[in-house]
C-alpha cells in the first residue's frame, strides 16, 4: 500500500529573467564569436607579421625571436581544441604583462651591464669619427673664407673664396688652393657671384649637394679648408692623429698616446680621457660600485629603513582609517551617501595637484596649516617634521582607497555569523577581532600587499612634496625623506657628471630585488588566511 | 561537419583574414636600405618647445622656401623634453636642429650629439663674446656648439610706489628691513627658494659676496676641479649671510608661488626674479623698475642664460648638415630673425643690432640688469652643483634654527668635490 498524497500539479517552471549581461553573452555564444575570433586572430597575426617585418628590416633579431614565440603561442591556444580553456582567459593579460613588465625589466637589467651615461652614449665607430672631427681647430693663423659652391668645365665640384680679411680671391679644388685673377671673378657683398668658367650652383641644387659639400676638402699645408654652411670655408687643422692599426690616438703637438681603456674612453696613461667616449658593457662594474662606492652605500641603508617604514606605515594608518570609516558609514542613516561621496573625494583628485597644494599649505610662515593652527611647525624644514609631513599627506591620499575597498569586502561578510557571535555574547571589539577583521583580511591581504609595493616606490609623493629634502647634516646625496627611489634619481641625474642611466638601472634592480622578495614573503604568509574561508 | 573540419576551416579562415589585412595595409617593408637616397626635397627637422613652435616654424618656413627644402618643426610640451628626448633618441627619429639652453651644451658636446660651428666673421661681430662662450665647450680646444638667440637673466624688481631704486646695498638694506618692520606679513627682499634652494635665483648674492662656481683654466674653459663655493674670499664675506638670516632680510621659507604672491600683493617692495614675470607684475597694476642687485663687496651679477639652437650629428646621417648649419649660424643670427623669434615674446635678443630695437622698457631695464653677467657653467659636472648649492642657501637662510654660513657653504664644497670625483 503505498501512501500517495495528491499528486502536487506540476507547476511548470517560471520563465527565468535572464540579466542583460548574461542575455548579451548567449546572443555573442555561436557563429557571432566565432567570425569575431577569426576576425580578432587575423588581425593580430597582421600586426604579428607587419611589426616582425620592419624588426628584421632593423636586424632586431631577439625582438623577431620574441614576437614569433608570442603569435605563435596565441594561435595555439585560441586553435587549439579545449585543452587550453583557462590559457585564453590569461592570454590578453599575459601578453601585456610581458610587453610592460617583462621585456622593460629585461631591457634594464641589460643597460645595468653597460656603462651607458653622459659621454658614452654612442658606439664606437661614431665616437672615432666625432673625436676625430672635434679635434679640428683653427689653427693661430687660420684664414676664414666666403663660398660660392661652383661646377668647373668638367662639371667637378670647386669651391670659389674669398679670404674675409684681405678680399683674395681662390678656388679650390681636392688638389689644393689656387689665387683666382681679380678679372676673373665677380664679388658682391663678399660672395662670388659669377666667375668665367664656372657656373655656381645656386638654389635647390646646391642642397642636394650636401653630402659632397661636407665631405669637400681643400688641402693646405698642415691642414684643410672645408666648407662651413653653405657661404663659408673654414682652414681647419687636426690636433689629434688616428691610427687604425693600433687603435690609438696620439696629441700631435705633445706626442701623447690615448688607447682604448676596455671602459669606453680612450685614456692616455696620465687619466685624461677624449670625449666623446662611447658605449659598452662594464659586466658587474656597476653592480659593485653600488656595493663598494662609500658615497652610493652609505645612505642606502638610512634611506632603506626609511623607505619601509613610510610604505607600512601609510598602508597601516591608511587601512585603519578607511576600515574605520567603511563601518561608521555601513549603517543607514541621514546623508550616508553624502559622506560616502565626500571621503572618496581625496582619492579623485589627481594626487599631482594634491601633493603640490599641500607643499604650499605646509609652507612654515605662509603656509595655511600653521595660520589656522596658530603653530610654526617647520613642516617641510626640520628632517622629523618632514617625515610626519609625508606620511600624513600620504595617508590623505591613500584612506579613501581603502575606505572603497573595505567598504565592499564589509558586504561579503556573512550578517549570521556576525549574529550567531552576538548570540553567544561575543562584545563588539571581539566581534570586530575574531570575525570581521580575519574574513576581511581574506579579501583585503593582496590589496595590502599591492599598496605596499607601490608606496615603496612611491616617487610622486615624496619627490612634489619635498623633494627629499631636507638635506642630512652631511649633505649626503640622499635627503632626510629620500625614499629608495627618488634616491635613485638623485644618483642618477644629480650627482656627478650629468646623466648616468646605467648606475639607476642596476639601482633600480636592487630595488626590484627588495620589493619581489618582501611581496613574496607577504603572499606566503597570507596564503594561511585562505584557510578560515 | 565533424569537429576536425571546423577547426581546419578556422584555422583557414584566420589565414585569409591575415592575408587580406595585410594586403590593405601600409607597405610591408621590403629589404630597405637604411639611407635612401631620396630624390625628393631634403627635409629639416627641427625640435622646439610650444612655447617658441609658431615663431620657429614661420622663420623656418621663411628661410626653406627660397632655398627649395622643407622643413619640419616637431614642438615638444617643454624645453626640458627636448633634452631629455634628445638624448636617448635613435638616428630614424632624429631632429637636424634643436632649440635649447646654453647649459644643455657640455653634456651634448660630451656625448658627441651635436656639432661644432665655424660662422662667418661679420655674423661673429654681431653675437656678444660672452653669449658664444656659454655655448662654447671643449676640454683641449673650445669650440662653438650653438648660436645664442636670446640671454634672460634675474634683476632686482622695485615697487617705485612703496619704495625708491636704491642707490647702493647699504640703501636696500635700510629700506627693505624699514619695509619688513611695518608688519602684517611683509618680507624685506622677496626671493624664491623653498625646500630645495634656488641657487639661480641667489647667484646675484652669490657673486655679491665674491664667490665663483668653477675656475677656468689657462686656455679659458671651465675647470671642474677648481670649485670656488669655499674660497678664502667668498668665507671670510659670509657671515655677512649671518647677519641677513639674524635681520630677516632674506628667508629661504618663500617658494615661487609665494614669491610671485607677495610682490602683487604690495607685502614686498623688492623681488628679484625674471623677465618671465614681467607681464604678471604689469597686470597687477604695479608700478616698477628693474636694476641689478646692487654690489655688496663685489659686484652682485646674476647668472645668465643663454638661450639659441644646435645643429645635431643626425644632419649629417639625414644628408642636410650643410642646410642645417646654414639656417643656425647664418640665417637665426641675424638681427631680424632674432627680432622675430625673441623681442616680440619679451626675451632680451643676443644679436646687439636686434637689441637695440628693443622698445619694452621694462626688457631693456632687464637686459641692462644683466651686464657683467655671468652664464652658467655648461660643464656637465655643474649638475652636482644646483643641488648642493642651493641647500647651503636654505640651511644657512632658514630664519629660527639656521646653520652658520661658513660651516653650510664648506660642507656644500666637499660634497660637490666628492660627487665630482667619483
Amino acid at each position: 500500500m503505498s501512501t500517495t498524497a495528491a499528486p502536487t500539479p506540476s507547476i511548470p517552471p517560471e520563465p527565468v529573467r535572464w540579466s542583460l549581461p548574461a542575455r548579451l553573452v548567449t546572443a555573442f555564444s555561436g557563429l557571432p564569436a566565432l567570425v569575431l575570433k577569426i576576425v580578432l586572430l587575423a588581425l593580430v597575426n597582421a600586426a604579428a607579421i607587419w611589426a616582425g617585418a620592419h624588426l628584421a628590416n632593423a636586424e632586431k633579431w631577439p625582438a623577431v625571436g620574441a614576437l614569433v614565440v608570442a603569435t605563435v603561442a596565441v594561435d595555439v591556444v585560441f586553435l587549439v581544441p579545449r585543452r587550453t580553456l583557462p590559457l585564453k582567459f590569461l592570454v590578453p593579460g599575459m601578453v601585456f604583462l610581458l610587453a610592460f613588465q617583462l621585456i622593460p625589466i629585461a631591457y634594464t637589467a641589460q643597460i645595468a651591464f653597460t656603462n651607458y651615461s653622459t659621454g658614452h652614449i654612442l658606439s664606437k665607430d661614431e665616437a672615432i669619427s666625432t673625436i676625430r672631427e672635434t679635434s679640428l681647430a683653427a689653427p693661430p693663423d687660420a684664414k676664414a673664407y666666403t663660398l660660392a659652391p661652383a661646377f668647373d668645365a668638367n662639371d667637378e665640384l670647386v669651391l670659389l673664396l674669398v679670404d674675409e680679411v684681405s678680399g683674395n680671391t681662390y678656388i679650390g679644388t681636392r688638389d689644393g688652393l689656387q689665387r683666382l685673377p681679380e678679372e676673373g671673378a665677380t664679388v658682391e657683398g663678399g660672395l662670388v657671384t659669377a666667375a668665367a668658367g664656372y657656373r655656381i650652383v645656386r638654389g635647390a641644387e646646391l642642397f642636394a649637394l650636401d653630402r659632397e659639400l661636407s665631405n669637400y676638402r681643400v688641402p693646405v699645408e698642415g691642414g684643410a679648408v672645408r666648407p662651413e654652411g653653405i657661404d663659408g670655408a673654414v682652414e681647419l687643422r687636426p690636433t689629434l692623429r688616428y691610427d687604425a692599426e693600433d687603435d690609438t690616438f696620439t696629441r700631435i703637438a705633445s706626442g701623447r698616446v690615448f688607447r682604448d681603456d676596455g671602459e669606453g674612453s680612450y685614456a692616455a696613461s696620465g687619466g685624461e680621457t677624449l670625449e666623446p667616449g662611447w658605449k659598452t658593457t662594464v659586466g658587474w662594474g656597476n653592480f659593485s660600485r653600488v656595493v663598494n662606492d662609500r658615497l652610493i652605500r652609505d645612505p642606502f641603508l638610512r634611506v632603506f629603513v626609511w623607505t619601509v617604514v613610510f610604505a607600512t606605515l601609510t598602508v597601516l594608518l591608511s587601512f585603519a582609517l578607511g576600515l574605520l570609516l567603511a563601518i561608521t558609514l555601513d549603517k543607514k542613516f541621514r546623508f550616508q551617501r553624502f559622506y560616502r561621496t565626500v571621503f572618496v573625494i581625496p582619492y579623485a583628485i589627481p594626487s599631482f595637484l594634491t601633493l603640490l597644494v599641500w607643499a604650499g599649505l605646509l609652507n612654515d610662515d605662509f603656509g595655511v596649516v600653521n595660520r589656522v593652527l596658530g603653530t610654526s611647525i617647520p613642516w617641510l624644514f626640520d628632517p622629523w617634521w618632514a617625515k610626519v609631513s609625508i606620511v600624513i599627506v600620504s595617508l590623505w591620499l591613500t584612506f579613501p582607497y581603502f575606505f572603497l575597498v573595505s567598504l565592499g569586502a564589509l558586504q561579503s561578510i556573512p550578517g549570521e555569523l556576525v549574529e550567531a557571535a552576538r548570540v553567544d555574547g561575543a562584545g563588539p571589539w571581539q566581534v570586530f577581532r575574531r570575525i570581521t577583521l580575519p574574513l576581511l583580511l581574506v579579501a583585503v591581504a593582496p590589496l595590502l600587499i599591492a599598496s605596499f609595493a607601490f608606496n615603496f616606490n612611491n616617487f610622486n609623493n615624496i619627490f612634489l612634496l619635498t623633494g627629499g629634502n631636507p638635506p642630512t647634516e652631511d649633505q649626503s646625496i640622499a635627503g632626510s625623506t629620500d625614499i629608495l627611489i627618488s634616491y635613485t634619481y638623485k644618483l642618477a641625474f644629480t650627482a656627478g657628471k650629468g646623466t648616468d642611466y646605467a648606475l639607476a638601472s642596476t639601482v633600480s634592480i636592487f630595488i626590484f630585488l627588495i620589493v619581489a622578495l618582501i611581496s613574496a614573503v607577504a603572499f606566503w604568509r597570507s596564503k594561511s588566511l585562505e584557510a578560515l574561508s | 561537419m565533424s569537429k576536425r573540419k571546423w577547426r581546419v576551416g578556422t584555422v583557414a579562415l584566420v589565414a585569409t583574414g591575415c592575408v587580406v589585412v595585410l594586403a590593405a595595409a601600409p607597405g610591408v617593408p621590403a629589404r630597405v636600405a637604411p639611407e635612401t637616397t631620396s630624390a625628393t626635397t631634403p627635409t629639416v627637422v627641427i625640435w622646439t618647445d610650444r612655447d617658441r613652435e609658431a615663431d620657429i616654424k614661420s622663420l623656418a618656413e621663411a628661410w626653406a622656401r627660397p632655398r627649395g627644402l622643407t622643413v619640419q618643426v616637431i614642438a615638444k610640451a617643454e624645453q626640458n623634453n627636448v633634452r631629455s628626448d634628445f638624448v636617448t633618441v635613435q638616428a630614424a627619429n632624429a631632429p637636424d636642429v634643436i632649440t635649447g639652453a646654453h647649459d644643455w651644451v657640455g653634456e651634448l658636446a660630451a656625448n658627441g650629439s651635436i656639432l661644432p660651428l665655424s660662422p662667418r666673421q661679420a655674423v661673429l661681430k654681431q653675437i656678444p663674446k660672452y653669449t658664444r662662450d656659454a655655448f662654447s665647450y671643449g676640454r683641449t680646444v673650445s669650440q662653438l656648439y650653438g648660436m645664442p638667440t636670446h640671454i634672460e637673466n634675474v634683476g632686482l624688481f622695485v615697487n617705485t610706489q612703496l619704495a625708491k631704486v636704491p642707490k647702493n646695498w647699504a640703501d636696500l638694506e635700510k629700506q627693505a628691513l624699514a619695509f619688513k618692520k611695518k608688519g602684517g606679513g611683509r618680507v624685506a627682499i622677496d626671493v624664491q627658494q623653498g625646500t630645495g634652494g634656488d641657487a639661480y635665483h641667489m647667484y646675484p648674492f652669490f657673486s655679491g659676496l665674491c664667490g665663483y662656481i668653477f675656475g677656468k683654466t689657462k686656455g679659458g674653459a671651465l675647470n671642474p676641479n677648481d670649485v670656488g663655493l669655499d674660497s678664502k674670499r667668498f668665507i671670510r664675506n659670509a657671515t655677512l649671510v649671518d647677519r641677513w638670516n639674524r635681520l630677516g632680510l632674506v628667508n629661504s621659507k618663500i617658494d615661487g608661488n609665494t614669491a610671485s604672491q607677495l610682490f602683487t600683493s604690495k607685502k614686498a617692495a623688492f623681488w628679484i626674479t625674471g623677465p618671465w614675470n614681467i607681464d604678471t607684475v604689469r597686470k597687477a597694476g604695479i608700478k616698477f623698475r628693474i636694476v641689478q642687485v646692487p654690489a655688496i663687496r663685489c659686484r652682485s651679477v646674476p647668472f645668465v642664460g643663454v638661450g639659441g639652437m644646435m645643429v645635431t650629428r643626425f644632419s649629417r646621417t639625414h644628408g642636410v648638415e650643410s642646410a642645417a648649419k646654414d639656417f643656425v649660424a647664418s640665417y637665426m643670427a641675424s638681427a631680424a630673425a632674432q627680432n622675430t623669434l625673441t623681442v616680440k615674446n619679451g626675451r632680451y635678443p643676443a644679436n646687439t643690432t636686434a637689441a637695440k630695437s628693443v622698445t619694452d622698457v621694462a626688457l631693456r631695464q632687464i637686459g641692462q640688469a644683466g651686464a657683467g653677467g655671468v652664464p652658467m657653467p655648461n660643464i656637465p659636472q655643474m649638475a652636482s652643483v644646483w643641488n648642493d648649492l642651493g641647500l647651503a642657501w636654505v640651511k644657512s637662510t632658514r630664519g629660527a634654527g639656521a646653520t652658520k654660513a661658513q660651516p653650510s657653504f664648506r660642507a656644500a664644497a666637499r660634497a660637490i668635490r666628492q660627487k665630482i670625483k667619483g
